[in-house]
C-alpha cells in the first residue's frame, strides 16, 4: 500500500537529511506506527507520503501511484484514497460539525445525497451523531479530533495518515482517539500514525517503526516504545548517535489538553 | 462541485474580504471610466473627421441684405461680384476645388447640422448666408485666399474652418492622451490590487484552501471561487463606469451641447453602448489573467 525505496529527504540549507535513506513496506489493512523523537523524521515520511513534498531521492509507490512521476493533475485523485489527521484538528472554525465533514465531499463534487447519507452515518461511527449542529470551538479537543477523523474517512480512503492525532489530547482521550482508529482500521483502512506518545504504542501492540535522525532503527511487528532507549539499546547496529531522553517539544502547552489539566 | 456550494462560498469570500472587494470596485470603475472617456473623445475626433473629411476648407461669406460688416454696406452681393469671385478663384493656383453655396444648401446644411437642437426652428432661407466652399491643395496657404478676399466687394468674411476644426481635434486628441495615459496608470493599479486582494483572499481562507487540498480537491476548485468573485467584482466595477459614461455623455452632450454648438458631429448614448462591450471583455480579461497568474503562484496543490 506504501512503499518507500531508499528516500532521502533534504530540505535546503540543512545539513542534514530530515529522512535518510528509508525503505519500508506497510501493507494493505496494516497499523503501523511510526515513532521516534521529535525532529527524527516523522513529520516529513508523513507528507511526502501524502505528497505534500517530494522526496529528494529514492522511490515513493503509495496506493499504487509512484509520487515523484505523478503530475500536479494527478495528485488530488491520490488524495482522495487518502486521509490525514493532525495533532491541531484542522478543522474550519465557522462551519459546524456536519459541514466540516461534509465540506471534504462537497470540494470534490460529490453529489448531494451521497453527502446526505455519507455525513451523518460518518458522524454516528466517530460516536459524534447527536453533536452534528455544534461549531469546533463548543467541543472538546477530544471530540475535535473525532470530528477530523470523521472527515478524514468520509470519503472511504484506502489509507489514513495520522500525524501526532493524540499530541494535543490527555492520556484517557488519546487513547479513545486510538481506539478509534483501531476500529477504523478492522474495517479495512490501512492506518500509519506517527506519534512520540509510548503509552499508546504500548497498549496497542502493534507494528512499530522507528525513526532515528532521519533513518529507521527499529521496525518490528507487535512493538513497543520506550522512548528512554538508545537507539544502541533499541538497535545495537547503530551505535553512533547520541541519545536524549524524549523532551516532548511537539506538545504546545498553549494549545491546551482536554479535561482541565 | 455543486453550483449551490460553489455560490456560498463565493458569497462567504466576498463578505469576509468585503473592504478588499470595495476597493477592486472602485479602483476597476476609475480606470474603466478613464479608459472609457479616452474611447468616446478618440470616436468623438473619428466622428467629426469622418463629417469634415474632404468638405471645405475654407469659407468665403457673401454679403446678404443687411449683412452687418463693413465691407457689404448692407447690400447682398451682386451676380457680378460673385462671378468676379468665382474666376478669380479658378485661377489661384493654391485652389484645388471650389463648390459654390446657394442660400437654399446653406439653409439646408444647417437644418441638417442642427437638427437636434431647437435653434434649427428659428433659422430661415437666407440668414445663412451664400458662399464659396473652397479646398486649397495646400491647406496651409490659407493665408494667400484669406488677404486676397477679405475685403473684396461682395464679401462679408473669409473664414478658415481647417484651423478651427484643427485646435478641436487638437483639444480632443488632448483629452484622449490624457484620458488613456491615466487609464493605463489606473489599469496597472487595477492589476496590482486585484493580485493583492487575491493574496489576500487566498491568506483569509488558508484554512479551507489546506483542507481543500488535503481531501483532494482539484486545483480549478480550488482557484474557481477566487476567480468567479475576482470577475464579479470587476464586472461591477465595469458596470459602475459604464453608468458614470452614460451620465457624462447624457449631460456634455446631450443637454449640454447641442444647445449652443455647431455641429451635429457629436457622439451620443449609444455610443457608450458600442464601447461598453470593449471595457466589459477587456476587464474580464485583466481580471482572469492576474487571478490566474496570482492563483499560480500562491495556490499550488
Amino acid at each position: 500500500m506504501i512503499r518507500f525505496e531508499n528516500v532521502t529527504k533534504r530540505y535546503a540549507l540543512t545539513a542534514n537529511p530530515a529522512l535518510d535513506d528509508v525503505s519500508l513496506e506497510i501493507e494493505r489493512g496494516e497499523f503501523a506506527f511510526v515513532v521516534g523523537k521529535s525532529g527524527s523524521g516523522k513529520s516529513t515520511l508523513m507528507r511526502v507520503a501524502l505528497r505534500e513534498q517530494l522526496a529528494s531521492e529514492g522511490t515513493v509507490m503509495v496506493a499504487g501511484h509512484d509520487l515523484a512521476a505523478m503530475s500536479s493533475r494527478q495528485v488530488p485523485r491520490l488524495r482522495r484514497e487518502m486521509g490525514a489527521v493532525f495533532q491541531d484538528f484542522r478543522l474550519l472554525p465557522g462551519k459546524t460539525v456536519t459541514q466540516n465533514v461534509a465540506f471534504a465531499l462537497q470540494v470534490i463534487g460529490k453529489p448531494r445525497h451521497v453527502i446526505r447519507s455519507l455525513v451523518p452515518e460518518t458522524l454516528d461511527m466517530v460516536g459524534l451523531a447527536d453533536k452534528g449542529k455544534r461549531l469546533p470551538h463548543e467541543l472538546s479537543g477530544g471530540e475535535q479530533q473525532r470530528v477530523a477523523i470523521a472527515r478524514a474517512v468520509v470519503n472511504k480512503p484506502q489509507i489514513l495518515l495520522a500525524d501526532e492525532p493524540t499530541g494535543n489530547l490527555d492520556p484517557a482521550t488519546s487513547l479513545d482517539i486510538v481506539h478509534l482508529l483501531d476500529r477504523i482500521n478492522r474495517a479495512g483502512t490501512t492506518i500509519v500514525m506517527a506519534t512520540h506518545d509510548s503509552a499508546i504504542v504500548n497498549a496497542m501492540r502493534r507494528r512499530v517503526i522507528e525513526l532515528h535522525e532521519g533513518r529507521v532503527i527499529r521496525d518490528v511487528a507487535d512493538g513497543s516504545y520506550d522512548p528512554a532507549l538508545t537507539p544502541d539499546e533499541a538497535r545495537p547496529d547503530v551505535a553512533d548517535v547520541t541519545w536524549e531522553p524524549e523532551a516532548n517539544e511537539d506538545i504546545d502547552p498553549a494549545a491546551g489538553y482536554e479535561g482541565g489539566a | 462541485m455543486r453550483l449551490g456550494f460553489l455560490l456560498g462560498e463565493i458569497w462567504t469570500g466576498l463578505r469576509r474580504n468585503l473592504s478588499m472587494a470595495i476597493s477592486v470596485i472602485l479602483v476597476t470603475m476609475v480606470s474603466v471610466f478613464l479608459l472609457g472617456l479616452g474611447m468616446l473623445a478618440q470616436r468623438q475626433a473619428d466622428t467629426m473627421k469622418g463629417y469634415w473629411y474632404d468638405r471645405i476648407q475654407v469659407s468665403i461669406y457673401l454679403c446678404t441684405d443687411g449683412a452687418p460688416q463693413p465691407n457689404c454696406n448692407e447690400q447682398a452681393v451682386t451676380d457680378a461680384q460673385k462671378d468676379t469671385i468665382a474666376r478669380q478663384l479658378k485661377e489661384m493656383p493654391e485652389v484645388d476645388t471650389v463648390f459654390e453655396e446657394d442660400a437654399q444648401q446653406a439653409f439646408d446644411r444647417f437644418k441638417e447640422q442642427f437638427r437636434n437642437s431647437p435653434i434649427a426652428d428659428t433659422v430661415q432661407v437666407g440668414d445663412i448666408p451664400e458662399s464659396f466652399r473652397v479646398k486649397l491643395k495646400d491647406p496651409t496657404k490659407f493665408a494667400v485666399v484669406s488677404s486676397q478676399f477679405e475685403g473684396a466687394p461682395g464679401v462679408a468674411s473669409v473664414q478658415d474652418q481647417e484651423k478651427v476644426l484643427r485646435k478641436f481635434f487638437q483639444i480632443i486628441n488632448g483629452v484622449t492622451v490624457f484620458a488613456l495615459g491615466l487609464a493605463a496608470l489606473m489599469a496597472v493599479c487595477a492589476g496590482l490590487l486585484m493580485a493583492t486582494t487575491i493574496r489576500q483572499a487566498a491568506f483569509v481562507r488558508r484554512r479551507e484552501i489546506s483542507i481543500m487540498r488535503l481531501v483532494g480537491a482539484s486545483s480549478w476548485t480550488i482557484r474557481m471561487p477566487f476567480l468567479i468573485e475576482m470577475l464579479i467584482v470587476a464586472m461591477v466595477g465595469v458596470a459602475l463606469a459604464v453608468l458614470m459614461l452614460w451620465g457624462a455623455i447624457q449631460v456634455i452632450f446631450n443637454l449640454g451641447v447641442n444647445q449652443v454648438a455647431l455641429s451635429q458631429a457629436w457622439i451620443g448614448t449609444s455610443d457608450v453602448l458600442v464601447v461598453a462591450p470593449w471595457l466589459f471583455g477587456g476587464v474580464a480579461l485583466v481580471a482572469l489573467l492576474t487571478s490566474l497568474l496570482t492563483l499560480r503562484r500562491y495556490l499550488r496543490v
